[in-house]
């Protein structure tokens, strides 16, 4: 289908959403399901059907709104564009909503005839008129929650549908791509993107310009992208959310990726505990096959491209590149030694694109606004923005984005709104099981790629753990260090021996069972784990211990009877 | 005809310089030119894993460590395999090989042909520093050819790729993950169900105990068997093989690795099908049936040969229906015999049967034989049949 048949729909999805007075969002991203997001839903459309003049009030569905520990989360939005967010929107609180939103003021149209169930809505919604909790809910947007943060990739995350390509096209949708295809060179994008600074948001933090050049400059007729929606960090849920709420941004992403590395092919490589994110990506490949953005001739340009999902089978390991491409060639997903790195000789050989699903989702907006744009967020080092899952023992946990280069103190106290009840602030980790402990003495600690690297961690993809004063940082790196012992693939002796002796050390001492000698012991391992391991699993996997024994020693030495 | 040069690249290695061809690792570039850099997971006829992790070499201008076994040869490279960090890195990841490993050296049978034992020997490793664990317990005695102690796995892959690549049958894989990894068949079924073809190829390529031939058990030390080199006498391909034995009894057959046509491996027949040596059955000497050696006034006794029906399978009893007799007397009749055939029915009355177990050398007399000697062309192969 040709640009100006698809501005069209853009065009008619625009003007059916503004003969709304107002609409509903309502978040069903996974975290506000499981808070209960699917009676919410539910009562939204049954009261605005119920209601008077309820053909004024659309109800969307949408992603993730940011504040994932007050969920169920409704935003409601006037034609003017202003929005009221409202939190823990149960049903009850949905019918009040609705209630207090449409218009009762029906002068002389004759009300419709209802079923029993809607009228037993209307009356709830009549009694609902006169409560007055619906107040309580309200989100006020000063909060620094919302005003610290910065949206690229999640811009229209929370606002789209993610079932509709009508409304991703009436957001902007696509245009990107289209003017790489019909304006751009590959080199062109290639140079865009090194222009913009993007690194990649896997946890590397590789230059993403970089290694598209790489990609782009082997000669082959086959090459591949592949969009890596592992995510196994636990309680990372930022791919999760890009990809079940917005997925045509990810896949416009990727076919910009692939227009430049010379890619007619892709694959999207989903860990299959995201079942949502799978439907919707493969639902987002079937709408944009049927318009014509997918196939022989995308957009009527002479660019061809056809992307298929691959889902995984529960190995963390799998993240690893060189395994996450032996998984999608149906061998035991166990990682290789590079040389050859995937650019040259990836999937099946052919040179292969790798990109995390947060680096694609970066793509559309660089493109579309420039490089210089992108490049003036952040810091010299690393520009743009960075989405993080912000998690453990704080009060505000969710979604977040914000530039690069915020401090740890805007994270946690401002946004995070500090640590609940009377514990106090010890330490914020990142990385995840790669990554290490900033303790509460870093403050300061700008948040970008080399920072993070001096304090002995990582950016990692995205998990941000909060930990408090009642935490035990031993017990906590044991935690991810059980992690490991699990998830090692087993193909080399440090990583699949190394971890398991690092658990047993770490039992002994958080059993009270440790020697003096056994710190400097576990310290010795770790770094020989660390050095001798095959791939990023195996060398990561020692930095929460690391981490802690170089920010917290005197917990380990307090848990060792006779340390001097 | 234009002569295939290649472009051979130069590097140094522990200051010695040498030349090998393009596309050449570096850990064979070294072993090839008798630099020792200990292996677990490398084998010159298998693609690499690099999963050991003791290869580990120093590259100048480069920081960390790698593996040889990955790294490609280029020209001008400079290589250290022994150094202070190298030796640490390669103890300690012996250290952490031993602890998960029994250290029943004393009595093992694979004592001084361990791979494992001789660098923990040469690392000086008595024990493990680490807790001593044991990630796999099972033991598989499914089938009489070769032992599964999977207490003695290193985990290094080798029977699996020897399986994949050379054999091609894929009897074996990885299973479960991490440090619950062990190599199984499909489902974990008995050898005898899988694809496995008992070449024992899995068996000669493996560094520890984890696989043993049956034959071996207790039968002795490595250091006092006596090795034999010889030729299989199965089929034509002649594979060099290494009998081990001791009192003149064999206890295991294994590829002698140099021979040209099989190098490190052997097929089934090969390597267990040895005990023919010994057995009961198996002629010493020439023999003449009874009744013709009656006849022949070489015994005694007459002697009738008994009716026995096609369908009474029973082997009989050489002793019972044979006499031992010397070569002269064995030879004179059987030419004997062939001429009157010859003359009374002509050459094409006598068919020649060959075998495979002959040498080719001896099959090709046994042809001339016929043809020139008999005059016929019937000659066949039991190959053919």
């Amino acid at each position: 289908m040709s640009r100006e048949k698809l501005d069209q729909i853009a065009e008619q999805e625009r003007a059916r959403q503004s003969q709304f007075d107002k609409r509903v969002h309502c978040c069903v991203s996974t975290a506000c399901l499981s808070a209960g997001a699917g009676s919410t839903i539910q009562a939204l459309r049954d009261s605005v059907e119920a209601a008077p003049a309820g053909d004024k009030v659309e109800v969307v569905q949408t992603g993730c709104m940011g504040l994932c520990s007050r969920g169920p989360l409704v935003r409601v939005q006037e034609k003017s564009g202003e929005e009221v967010h409202y939190a823990d929107v149960d049903s009850e609180c949905a019918e009040e909503l609705i209630a207090k939103t449409v218009s009762w003021d029906q002068g002389d149209e004759k009300p419709p005839e209802l079923s029993p169930e809607l009228k037993t809505v209307r009356e709830r919604l009549e009694t609902a008129r006169k409560k007055r909790s619906l107040k309580k809910h309200v989100l006020s947007p000063d909060l620094p929650f919302f005003t610290k943060q910065f949206k690229v990739v999640l811009r229209d995350v929370g606002y789209v549908d993610p079932e509709k390509l009508e409304d991703y096209l009436a957001h902007g949708g696509y245009q990107a791509l289209h003017k790489v295809l019909t304006e751009m060179s590959p080199e062109q994008v290639c140079d865009e993107m090194l222009g913009s600074g993007l690194r990649g948001r896997g946890g590397a933090g590789f230059p993403t310009g970089l290694k598209w050049n790489f990609v782009r400059r082997e000669e082959s007729n086959v090459k591949y992208v592949v969009v890596n929606g592992d995510e196994g960090d636990p309680g990372a849920y930022m791919d999760r959310t890009v990809m079940e709420d917005n997925p045509h941004q990810v896949l416009e992403g990727m076919m910009i990726a692939a227009y430049a590395v010379g890619a007619n092919h892709g694959y999207f490589y989903i860990r299959a505990e995201y079942p949502i994110a799978v439907g919707r990506i493969r639902g987002a490949i079937r709408a944009a096959r049927r318009r014509g953005i997918l196939g022989k001739s995308v957009m009527g340009t002479d660019f061809s491209y056809s992307a298929d999902v691959r889902i995984g089978a529960g190995a963390f390991v799998c993240g690893e590149e060189t395994a996450l491409i032996h998984s999608i060639e149906g061998k035991r997903g166990v990682p290789r030694m590079r040389p050859p790195y995937p650019s040259t000789s990836g999937l099946w050989g052919k040179p292969t694109l790798i990109n995390n699903v947060e680096t694609l989702a970066n793509v559309p907006a660089i493109i579309k606004n420039g490089a210089e744009w992108y490049a003036q967020i952040g810091t010299e080092k690393s520009k743009g923005t960075k989405v993080f899952a912000l998690a453990g023992q704080l009060t505000n946990t969710g979604l977040i984005e914000v530039p690069m280069g915020i401090t740890l103190q805007e994270i946690v106290y401002e946004i995070g709104g500090d640590v609940p009840g009377d514990a106090e602030f010890k330490a914020a980790q990142t990385g995840g099981p790669s990554g290490g402990c900033i303790p509460n003495t870093h403050m300061d600690t700008p948040v970008d790629y080399e920072s993070l690297q001096e304090l002995d961690s990582i950016m990692g993809s995205g998990g941000l753990v909060i930990i408090d004063s009642t935490t035990s940082m031993p017990e906590f790196a044991r935690f991810f260090m059980d992690f490991c012992v699990d998830e090692s693939c087993g193909k080399c002796v440090p990583c699949r021996v190394g971890t398991v002796q690092i658990r047993t050390l770490l039992d002994k001492i958080i059993d009270g069972r440790g020697e003096p000698e056994d710190l400097d012991k576990l310290d010795a391992l770790c770094k020989l784990v660390s050095s001798v391991s095959l791939c990023g699993l195996g060398q990561s996997a020692p930095n929460p211990v690391l981490s802690t024994l170089r920010f917290f020693r005197h917990e380990y030495e307090a848990l060792i009877p006779c340390s001097a | 005809m234009a002569d295939r040069e290649f472009n051979m690249i130069t590097l140094s290695i522990d200051t010695k310089t040498i030349q090998v061809p393009p596309g050449t690792n570096v850990l064979k570039a070294a072993l090839d030119n008798g630099i020792h850099i200990p292996h677990l997971c490398y084998h010159h006829e298998l693609s690499i894993s690099g999963g050991c992790r003791l290869c580990l070499v120093e590259v100048e201008d480069q920081d960390q460590p790698v593996p040889s076994c990955g790294l490609t040869a280029a020209e001008g490279m400079v290589i250290q395999t022994q150094s202070e960090q190298l030796t640490e890195l390669r103890r300690g990841v012996l250290d952490l090989f031993i602890s998960d490993h029994p250290l029943d050296c004393v009595v093992c049978d694979k004592a001084g042909s361990c791979t494992l034992q001789e660098y923990a020997y040469e690392y000086g490793l008595k024990e493990t520093s680490y807790e001593p664990t044991v990630s796999s317990t099972l033991f598989q005695d499914d089938n009489p050819f070769f032992l599964r102690d999977h207490q003695y796995c290193i985990l290094c892959g080798r029977c699996v790729r020897v399986c994949d690549e050379i054999v091609g049958v894929h009897a074996i894989d990885f299973a479960n993950r991490g440090f619950e990894t062990n190599i199984a068949t499909p489902y974990d079924g008995p050898m005898i169900d899988s694809t496995c073809v008992f070449c024992g190829n899995c068996v000669q390529v493996c560094p520890t105990a984890a696989l043993m031939p049956v034959s071996r058990l207790q039968g002795g030390r490595e250091w006092d068997l006596d090795r034999t080199i010889s030729v299989c006498g199965y089929c034509g391909v002649g594979c060099e093989i290494e009998y081990a034995s001791k009192d003149g009894n064999i206890l295991y057959a294994q590829a002698s690795e140099k021979g040209p046509a099989n190098g490190p491996f052997l097929c089934t027949k090969g390597r267990y099908g040895w005990d023919f040596t010994t057995s009961p059955e198996r002629l010493k000497h020439p023999m003449i049936r009874r009744d013709v050696a009656f006849d022949l006034g070489l015994t005694e006794e007459p002697w009738e040969l008994p009716d026995t029906s096609p369908l009474d399978i029973r082997k009989p009893k050489v002793d019972e229906y044979f006499v031992p007799v010397d070569w002269d007397t064995a030879l004179d009749y059987v030419s004997s015999q062939l001429a009157d055939s010859v003359k009374n029915h002509g050459p094409d009355s006598i068919v020649g049967l060959a075998s495979a177990r002959c040498t080719n050398e001896e099959n090709y007399i046994f042809q001339k034989f016929m043809r020139a000697v008999i005059g016929t062309n019937n000659i066949d192969h039991c190959a053919r049949l």
